[in-house]
């Protein structure tokens, strides 16, 4: 191998060297921002018919956008007694919800779910709702799990 | 001694410098086939380049400090030896000067 050959070789992989290694950070960066970042931002959840007359389903409204590509895989609520002393299961949807909602935009979505048969004497609760989503980023997919605490449940007696 | 060991710290700087050259290259490559063939996934990548950068970042930086620390004891020698040469060759000299003017 010749003195001029052997110097282009040796030039070549530094640059190629030189962009890998643009390529590795600028990848681990834009990853570590998307595992990092939450599903739902300026996200708000309220239920907007409390207190749940007899009857009636529980009806959530949601306002908040997304930052990248994420579809729901399950979502669920527990509706925890005021007073800590028992806990109550929210998973039947009597209306379902907007599913994949475009990135970006703020957009308000709504869903009923039933009110559980077990919850007869009524009461307040605080709400928690659980989403569970796989999102897709450039040339990445995770999997993501928000929740969103606190929401006022009123329920009169069944 | 030095001799030998200032050839060991360039066949070393030779070996960061191949190293430099290929491991982003080899990783990527290797990386990228390995994620499309779905034999790992893109977190597994992140993790083993993560620990591999960190790992090279603390050998370099370990290797760079008793390089330098070595070649600083080197330099430091060398220059005292330049100092005494020096002072050796001035005293010779003026030896010299009263050898030819007593004769």
């Amino acid at each position: 191998m010749t003195t001029n050959t052997y110097g282009l070789i040796k030039a070549a992989t530094n640059v190629i060297s030189g962009f890998s290694m643009i390529a590795i950070i600028v990848l681990g960066v834009a990853y570590m921002s998307f595992s990092n970042a939450f599903v739902f931002q300026d996200v708000k959840i309220e239920i907007v018919n409390n207190p749940v007359e007899n009857s009636r389903d529980i009806e959530f409204m949601m306002i908040g956008y997304k930052k990248h590509e994420c579809n729901s895989t399950r979502v669920y609520g527990v509706a925890y007694a005021e007073d800590g002393t028992h806990s109550h299961d929210l998973n039947l949807f009597t209306k379902q919800y907007t599913r994949n909602t475009r990135p970006g935009e703020e957009m308000p979505n709504q869903w009923s779910m039933k009110v559980p048969q077990d919850m007869i004497s009524g009461g307040v609760y605080r709400v928690s709702m659980t989403g569970d989503f796989v999102c897709n980023y450039l040339i990445f997919q995770t999997e993501k799990s928000q929740t969103y605490d606190n929401i006022l449940l009123e329920v009169e007696p069944r | 001694m030095d001799v030998e060991r200032n050839q060991k710290i360039a066949q070393q700087v030779e070996r960061w410098d191949l190293y430099a050259r290929l491991t982003p290259t080899i990783f990527l490559v290797g990386s990228m086939f390995l994620i499309v063939f779905k034999i790992i996934d893109f977190e597994t990548a992140f993790y083993v380049g993560l620990v591999g950068f960190a790992f090279t970042a603390v050998v370099w930086w370990w290797w760079a400090i008793f390089t330098i620390k070595y070649l600083v004891t080197v330099l430091n020698r060398t220059s005292k030896n330049l100092q005494d040469t020096a002072i050796e060759i001035t005293q010779i000299s003026t030896e010299i000067e009263k050898i030819k003017d007593d004769n």
